[in-house]
């Protein structure tokens, strides 16, 4: 009897130190840092930084697993089936996080995945070919609305970020323009800059150079403010066509992550963001830092959901 | 001008670190590119944040010297274990194994050592003296020029077909079957994945290639492991200079295919090495010779896909355009180091790019040394006893299928494409040809549907774009030419007798 009850005591005093053992120990192994997209993108470029920097600021390495496929789809599936325990991170982006869940069949859905920490966002920059026959804003919708479907932009895949763009700036315009689909940033731009399309929306680390160079028009930035690196390039908002349409690099745990261990994590990132070696770094990327932790990530996202079901329910492409 | 540039880029050939780095990224690339399953990509990939702290002077020389001496390495494993290492290596296989199964290996590695080395010096003088030149017409290559471009390179399937072509168009639909699973690339729609998360991103390229070459290899020849030490040859015999003068007018079309091809983004390496390998076939003196152990079937195809990697940097410097997967880490690494490749580069930085280009010059002379190192040793590997040598190329095959992609299902495609090959062996119906649809089924798809978006679907923007309508003037050419050679009028009735 006593024997059992002791027993017993050991087995329950072992299986509570452990508890607490793992409480305290997290991370107790390396963190799987999980990009969905083939290297060489800025998703695996973001991800390299932040793995090659995040030691110290969690006890245990990062490492960056890159697991292409599907436009995104088969990483994504993977994190959000592996094992919540906060060592299987998602590196996300508002398309594979936000929209595409709500507007397509996947094997996953949006509230999958509990937000840790957003790293950085940047908006989307509309710009023309040299030889396009406008040059601004106004110009430009003018001409769309002169020869409707003769505008031809760069676009990047269905559901991407210019393709969004894009959809918001014909709504707001009321024109109609024409998108054919490259399948990512690299080639879109390179249509773009051969003359084979006339227009393109996309990231500042993509069209920045481009613009200073006179590769392209400016015709403006799709956020509140003016982008820094531009000051001369308005706002869509200034130039007529009220369009906010941000991409943001955030981390992502599968649901049912213990909420001590999201906000763990949070923290290394929110350390993790202000080290020198790091932010060297990510300004040498043309990429500037914008942290939210875990609890304003979520609310953010929640905000950007909203918007962009209201966005495709009024294109008709969902139902209301 | 570019010459004085050049020398003062010789500058930085004098940092004793610069080289130690190149070399040891040389070493680890041949190791990389040799063992199948381990690409160029993944390499380039995982050391590229390594490079982020480091020195530029340091930092890229070693990333450039994993990225070249793995395409060329790739050859290394397709000649001795007829497995290709990467997939741009897949077309040496066809003569290089050829000839070592029969006492040649070490003749066949010094060709495609020469080759390769030959191919990157050809590219990198070309990256030298006419970047911007050649930039600029890449930059015209749109939808419609790279459809009629596939297109084009679909007509190599006949070079690759052995005796029947019926057999060779049969695995080539296979192929382009096969490139169809997964999602659609315009729409997103699901095409045969049948609810499977794997197959919605398509069947992996290296896991099926690994499958094919060499577990079907292993297949075929475990049936005659009895008398397996009928080659137990020693692979001592090497390449005179009389051979190499030999194929030298192919090595310089070759490295000409390879590095016009390199400038355009989104083909790449494995394309371009069937291309090289096709064309060099038909203009050959000798065709029958190719798939048995032609000289100068190895020449072509490894001068054509070393020739790429000098050329894809040409985009990526002059435009900030990566043109393949390895160029885009590239991009990543040159920004990483506050260098970002594109039109301000050779102002703001001139100094440094053409330091990298002395860079490469200089690897690609270390890369000789070592080659011829490793080129004395390699044949041994094909005097190992079957019952030693199947076991661990099996291993070796099981290993590089899983990380491709650290994913399991790549094991079960790699055995799979090891069944199909083995059958397709027996049957007589070729390999290549379908490894050749699967390669470039995907983007004559892409360009084609986007040049039917462009053109409001009339089919008139091909002949109104002169690059795109030159192109199919050319596949016109290569086809009624073909024709003319081999229908002629005692032919056309012969015509059916003729497939085995």
């Amino acid at each position: 009897m006593t024997f059992r009850l002791l027993a017993a005591g050991v087995v329950l005093a072992s299986a509570l130190g452990a508890v607490a053992a793992s409480a305290e120990e997290f991370p107790s192994k390396p963190i799987r840092f999980v990009t969905p997209y083939p290297p060489g993108g800025a998703t695996s470029l973001h991800a390299a930084i932040i793995t090659t920097a995040a030691e110290p600021f969690f006890g245990q390495p990062m490492i960056s697993i890159i697991r292409a496929g599907g436009g995104g789809v088969v990483g994504t599936t993977e994190v959000s089936k592996a094992e919540p325990d906060g060592h299987t991170v998602l590196f996300g982006d508002p398309t594979i996080i936000s929209l595409r869940p709500q507007v397509e069949q996947l094997p996953f859905k949006a509230d999958d995945f509990i937000p840790v920490a957003r790293i950085n966002y940047a908006p989307a920059v509309f710009v023309a070919g040299k030889n396009a026959p406008f040059s601004n804003l106004k110009e430009m919708t003018d001409y769309a609305k002169a020869n409707p479907d003769k505008l031809v932009y760069s676009s990047d895949n269905v559901n991407g970020l210019t393709y969004v763009a894009f959809e918001m700036l014909k709504k707001e315009t009321g024109t109609k323009m024409k998108g054919v689909e490259f399948g990512g940033g690299g080639p879109a731009i390179t249509q773009l800059l051969g003359g084979n399309t006339m227009a393109y929306a996309g990231l500042p680390t993509v069209v920045g150079e481009h613009i200073t160079s006179g590769a392209v028009k400016p015709i403006c930035v799709a956020d509140t403010q003016r982008w820094d690196g531009f000051k001369d390039v308005p706002t869509c908002t200034e130039a007529g066509a009220p369009i906010i349409w941000h991409f943001w690099l955030g981390a992502l745990v599968p649901k049912g992550t213990p909420t001590d261990r999201v906000k763990r994590l949070s923290d290394g990132f929110g350390e993790l963001v202000k080290d020198k070696g790091f932010l060297t770094l990510i300004g040498r990327i043309n990429s500037r830092i914008d942290f939210q932790p875990h609890e304003e990530f979520a609310k953010t996202l929640e905000a950007e959901r909203a918007a962009l079901k209201a966005l495709y329910v009024s294109l008709g492409k969902l139902p209301g | 001008m570019v010459i004085d540039s050049l020398l003062a880029g010789l500058a930085f050939l004098a940092n004793p670190w610069t080289i130690l780095a190149a070399g040891f990224g040389l070493v680890v690339g041949i190791v990389v590119g040799a063992l199948p399953g381990l690409t160029a990509t993944m390499a380039v990939a995982v050391l590229s944040p390594f490079t982020f702290f480091m020195d530029a002077a340091i930092g890229i020389p070693f990333l450039l010297g994993v990225y070249k001496a793995a395409i060329y390495a790739g050859s290394i494993p397709a000649i001795t274990i007829n497995t290709p290492g990467t997939a741009a290596a897949a077309a040496t296989a066809l003569d290089g194994h050829w000839l070592a199964r029969r006492g040649q290996a070490r003749k066949a590695l010094e060709m495609s050592l020469y080759a390769s080395v030959f191919g990157d010096l050809f590219a990198t003088f070309v990256l030298i003296f006419a970047a911007t030149a050649l930039a600029t017409v890449a930059l015209r290559f749109g939808a419609p020029e790279f459809a009629a471009l596939f297109l084009f390179s679909l007509t190599m399937i006949a070079a690759v077909s052995g005796g029947s072509m019926v057999k060779g168009l049969i695995s080539a639909a296979i192929g382009v079957f096969i490139a169809c699973i997964g999602l659609d690339p315009m729409s997103g729609y699901n095409r045969f994945t049948f609810g499977s998360v794997d197959l919605m991103g398509g069947v992996s390229l290296v896991p099926l290639l690994i499958g094919m070459f060499a577990l079907s290899e292993i297949l075929i020849r475990s049936e005659s492991l009895a008398t397996g030490a009928a080659d137990a040859a020693i692979g001592r015999e090497r390449l005179s200079w009389a051979e190499f003068r030999a194929v030298l007018p192919t090595l310089v079309r070759s490295s000409g295919i390879g590095a016009f091809i390199g400038a355009l983004p989104g083909l790449g390496a494995e394309i371009s090495c069937w291309i090289a390998y096709g064309v060099a076939k038909r203009r050959s003196k000798r065709p029958q010779e190719y798939g048995r152990g032609s000289l100068e079937g190895i020449a072509a195809a490894e001068s054509g896909n070393n020739a790429v990697c000098p050329a894809a940097l040409v985009p990526l410097l002059v435009f900030g355009i990566p043109g393949d997967t390895v160029t885009a880490i590239l991009l990543g690494a040159f920004m990483a180091q506050g260098l970002t490749p594109g039109p301000m580069l050779f102002e703001s930085h001139g100094a440094t790019v053409y330091g990298l280009f002395a860079i490469l010059l200089a690897t690609n002379v270390m890369l000789l040394g070592f080659g011829l190192l490793a080129v004395r040793w390699l044949p041994r590997i094909t005097l190992l006893p079957d019952g030693l040598l199947f076991p661990a190329v099996t291993i070796l095959c099981f290993a590089g299928a899983y990380s491709v992609n650290s994913s399991l299902f790549d094991v079960f495609v790699m055995v799979a494409g090891g069944g199909a090959g083995y059958l397709m062996r027996k049957t007589g119906v070729p390999v290549p040809p379908l490894v050749i649809g699967l390669l470039l089924a995907p983007g004559l798809e892409n360009s084609l549907r986007q040049t039917m978006m462009l053109s409001d679907n009339s089919l008139s923007i091909f002949v109104e774009r002169p690059i795109a309508a030159g192109i199919l003037a050319l596949i016109a050419l290569v086809v009624l030419g073909a024709a003319a050679r081999n229908v002629t009028i005692p032919n056309l009735f012969r015509v059916q007798w003729r497939f085995k």
